[in-house]
């Protein structure tokens, strides 16, 4: 890029071509006041205040928008720069409310900060009165249009950030304000309640509306959001050991100072009356609170007896996603050394197990292979078996972003409706579970009509030779009859996303939580090879995974089937090193997975377990299974922050700290870790999981050789790969990039595999309908934080029965009557909503709805890999009404 | 003027044909929204979300384009806008009391519509005439030197034919 050289306050500088002489002065140094400008949105030049002075020409430029050319000769604050901006500022405050005094917004009001800067106390001007017009009723944000100074900041990133459009001017001149469509209040609007808005708002116009703290606080903390894989950056702000506020951390490159309704109001579950603040014992039928030792002691012994009497696979740990990566080293440690067995899983399993399967078999590497940002990069985004908005809004933005902004093309494969869908240039609406067959019908129109990329495929690939034979039968025509998408529209996508140079995958649990979840990922692993699609920038897969540190728990070792770092238990060199370094010998055989655990121990197999933040007697989808399971077993130990009710079955509880009140790290869906930082002291007795699990050892007389956290980070260096230099100092936050290591790696061979499945066909005469679970926003996991958070139940999910209009005709429904719904497993009931959008004899039901549990039987059948977990075949029978 | 029937519903189908000749040009929005306002006599609100659709824009941001220019309205507008002057010549020359006298006349405020969909009152800074001070104009026809009878006549039930030259 051309260098360009100007002389900025006397000092010749220079910059690359296109540079604004704002950027260039603030990485020169040199403060400029501005109230428009935000780093991540396009700069529009609205306030005038960074206006400067170019000496070679006499004219006054608002430096945000002038690009820097040769010869310039800027003066930043030239008495007439001074004299300008002063009256602007006053202009501005002239029309402003003077009620700095109680404005909530106080020294954090840039407004402020910059009058204070230049001077103006008294504007010497005659008051514009401005009454006060507050209107919101929703509990996030409140607005005040006479603070607002129409930057358009909200309005910003409202459309550039986060892609929601919800605001824009309505009017004109001195009636211009900011406006939904229809000028509806948020609530009747599209907004998500992100908090963008909030976010950039320089003034006391947009604000928090419930919050526990009026004012600006002193310190505050940036660690990593504890909700879904995306893993923001976000930072705390502290006043009184309590959390009072959640802001965009702006740490990570990818979230550009966005968060979503999670991040930015879910918090309040820190500071719950329901947290638990000692350790707690069983007294009979009851639970007692007791003292750590007391606890410990019993929890110990517990577990020793069970190791004791029925051999250590009588015993399993199941950790939790939500854990940080040290706490899962610590518990797979825990599990292997202590224990003696490789039982140790976490519920995240279930969906990840086809990504780890799938993934692992053809890039050798189980995991998204690249940044998010360069998502944004692609020419074609493929986003399938995902409602990202909702799962990992994060991801949704940028696939937003890039179609918007960029001009890239989203093939959306979903039978469902989703906020992608409105985004989307083809839209595929595959039957349930036909996604291989609809992605083996894509990958052979590419290889019949020579699309691929043939130089990619002979140099980087191995075992293309396997693909033409395996997909012979794929036609479009043929995958039209399993699917019910028109062949048309298979051809048309395949064309589409073969001819762009640069296309992304991105797949979430809609595919990965399914029976064959392996092989779709497999079949779409095929179809970005064969087009060179993998690691270049713009392209690549995009594995999103359901809770925050799924990723590291696996990357750690706290599954069954891997050491840290994926090392097999038969690979008898890995094998050897870990036991070196650990001093033991590690069980060989495979241990149970999350829902082999509770299937075993409800038939007596399991006699201990140690619960580690997970909920299963709720989460899991088959809760009459998992209450079975915990009911059967002689000894339970629960950590958790609530009493939850697994913990309620247990026979000793330790409280745990949340995330804002433990050091740790976090590792993204991208592979991205993310610094968890203290920011408030854990409330009572309650320590963070690792040092609960440190003690825990050390009462089992097997301590565990870690000082403090940092001796664990560096045995996670030494051992687990591409966490070398993942590295943690005291007082850092920020983010480490520690797959670069791996990207590079992938660079290398990748394979193709054959990837086959048919569902079976089963008799659905008696369940003619399909059931999908509809995830929520504002409901995430089990519900135990969420539910926690008072601001998040504003946004309930509509908790009824989606039917699509023919098919509530048929069996002559009405909107809201009530149906009981019955499955193969069990029967529930729901009023009806009826859902133009829903494809016939599709049915939803959200994520939330309490009772979903029972419509869903994980008792038979296989594992994890051919499991579904998200949706199930059902009928609907009505009531007949008491006349 | 514009060809307005009166609308009870709007011709989604009609509006969604229009729409579709501009389908993904960004740039065509106010070409558009005009000839939307030409088939329909205004731009009824609940196609701000077609054209917003066809176009790859949100819907606030369409709103925020017709709320931005004067000559584009969202509420039906009478087959005849009649626009009194209110410049300083017809002022002094009792301009006041012929835009009351419209207003008793079809009981409208300015900016109101009456409900046959038949007229539109609307007050102008000038209309370039002073000369014929107090003025008015209805439809595409001046009207000079007005009077209170001159009004009477010309909102009489029957005179309503403002289409032809005086």
């Amino acid at each position: 890029m051309q260098q360009v050289a100007i002389t900025l306050n006397k000092r010749l500088v220079s910059g690359h071509e296109g540079m604004t002489v704002l950027e260039l002065a603030r990485e020169t140094g040199i403060e400029i006041p501005t109230l428009c400008h935000e780093p991540y949105l396009k700069p529009i030049g609205a306030c005038r205040l960074c206006l400067v002075e170019n000496e070679a020409s006499g004219a006054l430029l608002a430096s945000c928008v002038t690009p820097i050319t040769p010869g310039m000769n800027i003066n930043t604050a030239s008495p007439r720069v001074i004299e300008h901006r002063k009256t602007i500022v006053r202009l501005m405050l002239a029309s402003h409310p003077d009620s700095c005094i109680v404005c909530d917004k106080g020294n954090r009001c840039q407004l402020r900060q910059i009058a204070a800067g230049l001077g103006i106390g008294d504007t010497g001007l005659e008051k514009i009165p401005q009454p006060a017009v507050v209107t919101e009723i929703n509990p996030y944000i409140i607005r005040d249009l006479s603070k607002c100074i129409l930057c358009a900041r909200c309005i910003r990133a409202c459309q550039e950030l986060v892609v929601e459009g919800v605001i824009d001017y309505c009017k004109r001149g001195f009636k211009a304000y900011p406006a939904t469509f229809g000028d509806f209040p948020l609530e009747k609007s599209e907004c998500t309640f992100c908090g963008a808005c909030v976010a950039v708002c320089p003034t006391g116009a947009l604000m928090e509306k419930e919050k526990p703290y009026q004012g600006t606080t002193r310190t505050s903390v940036t660690t990593t959001c504890p909700f879904c894989g995306c893993g923001c950056s976000v930072r705390l702000e502290i006043k009184d050991n309590r959390v009072v506020r959640a802001v965009p951390g702006r740490d990570m490159l990818s979230d550009r100072g966005a968060l979503c309704v999670r991040g930015s109001y879910g918090y309040d579950f820190i500071h719950s009356a329901d947290r638990l603040t000692t350790p707690l014992v069983r007294d009979g039928e009851s639970l007692r609170a007791a003292s750590w030792e007391e606890a410990l002691h019993k929890a110990a012994e517990g577990l020793q007896r069970a190791r004791e009497n029925y051999g250590p696979d009588s015993l399993a740990v199941l950790g939790s996603a939500k854990c940080t990566n040290e706490e899962n080293y610590l518990l797979q440690l825990f599990a292997r050394k202590i224990l003696g067995t490789n039982n140790i899983d976490n519920s995240a399993s279930m969906y990840q197990e086809a990504t780890r399967s799938g993934l692992g078999a053809s890039l050798g590497f189980p995991g998204t292979t690249n940044h998010l940002g360069a998502l944004e990069q692609s020419e074609v985004i493929m986003a399938i078996g995902t409602d990202t908005a909702v799962s990992a809004p994060q991801v949704a933005y940028a696939i937003k972003r890039a179609v918007k902004f960029k001009k890239a093309k989203l093939i959306v494969i979903d039978p469902r409706q989703t906020k992608l869908t409105a985004f989307a240039q083809i839209w595929l609406r595959p039957r349930v579970g036909t996604d291989v067959a609809l992605l083996n019908a894509l990958t052979k129109v590419i290889i019949d009509e020579e699309l691929m990329d043939i130089e990619y495929v002979s140099r980087k690939t191995e075992d293309f030779n396997v693909l033409p034979l395996s997909l012979e039968k794929y036609s479009p025509e043929f995958a039209e009859t399993i699917t019910g998408v028109p062949a048309d529209d298979i051809r048309q996508a395949a064309r589409l996303y073969a001819a762009a140079a640069k296309s992304s995958i991105v797949y979430g649990s809609g595919i990965a939580g399914r029976e064959g979840g392996a092989e779709s990922i497999k079949a779409l692993v095929n179809l970005a090879e064969l087009t060179g699609n993998i690691w270049c920038r713009g392209c690549g897969i995009y594995a999103l995974q359901r809770e925050n540190n799924a990723q590291g728990a696996a990357d750690i070792g706290a599954v069954p089937e891997y050491l840290p770092g994926y090392k097999r238990l038969d690979d008898t060199q890995a094998r050897r090193k870990f036991e070196k370094r650990w001093q033991v010998n590690l069980p060989l055989k495979r241990g149970l997975s999350y829902l082999q655990v509770f299937r075993q121990a409800a038939e007596g197999k399991i006699r201990a377990l140690f619960v580690v933040g997970e909920n299963p007697a709720v989460s899991l989808a088959d809760t009459e299974l998992a209450r079975e399971a915990l009911s059967s077993l002689d000894f339970l130990v629960v950590q958790d922050l609530f009493l939850t009710e697994t913990a309620k079955m247990a026979d000793v509880v330790f409280p745990a700290a949340s995330f804002a009140e433990k050091e740790g790290t976090f590792t993204n869906f991208e592979g991205m870790v993310g610094h968890v930082r203290k920011a408030v002291e854990p409330p009572g007795e309650s320590l963070p999981d690792w040092t609960i699990l440190l003690r825990l050892a050390e009462a089992m007389e097997k301590p565990l050789p870690f000082a403090n956290l940092k001796h664990v980070m560096e045995e996670i260096e030494e051992l687990v790969p591409h966490y070398e230099g993942y590295h943690y100092e005291e007082g850092r936050s920020g983010w480490e990039q520690r797959r670069d290591s791996c990207w590079e790696s992938l660079n290398g061979f990748v394979r193709f595999t054959k990837a086959d499945f048919l569902s079976e066909k089963r008799d659905t005469a008696e369940v003619p309908l399909t059931l999908i679970v509809k995830p929520s926003l504002t409901h995430f996991g089990s519900g135990e934080r969420t539910s926690r958070s008072p601001r998040l139940r504003f946004m309930p999910p509509g908790n009824f029965l989606s039917v699509n209009a023919a098919d509530a005709a048929e069996l002559s429904l009405c909107s809201r009557e009530r149906v009981k719904i019955v499955s193969a497993a069990g029967e529930a009931e729901a009023a009806v909503e009826i859902d133009m959008q829903l494809p016939p004899r599709i049915v939803s039901l959200p994520v939330s709805f309490p009772g979903i549990d029972r419509l869903f039987s994980l008792r038979e059948k296989g594992d994890h890999s051919s499991l579904t977990l998200n949706t199930c075949n059902v009928r609907i029978e009505r009531i007949a009404k008491n006349v | 003027m514009c060809n307005v029937q009166k609308i009870d519903q709007v011709d989604m189908g009609q509006v969604k044909e229009l729409v579709e000749n501009y389908k993904n040009q960004k740039w065509s929005l106010i070409p558009l929204v005009q000839q939307l306002q030409e088939e329909l006599g205004f731009i009824p609100p609940e196609t701000v979300p077609v054209i917003a659709g066809a176009l790859g824009l949100f819907p606030s941001e369409v709103q925020g384009v017709i709320s931005f220019y004067a000559q584009l309205y969202t509420e039906p507008r009478g087959k005849n806008v009649v626009r009194v002057c209110r410049g300083t010549a017809c002022h002094v020359r009792g301009g006041k009391t012929i835009l009351k006298l419209v207003k008793q006349q079809l009981g409208l405020e300015e900016g109101e519509t009456t409900e046959d969909l038949e007229y539109t009152l609307e007050t102008v800074a000038c209309i370039g005439v002073c000369a014929l001070a107090p003025t008015m104009v209805v439809g595409s026809n001046v009207y000079g030197n007005m009077n209170p009878k001159k009004v009477g006549q010309l909102f009489k039930k029957d005179g309503g034919r403002h289409d032809e030259k005086p």
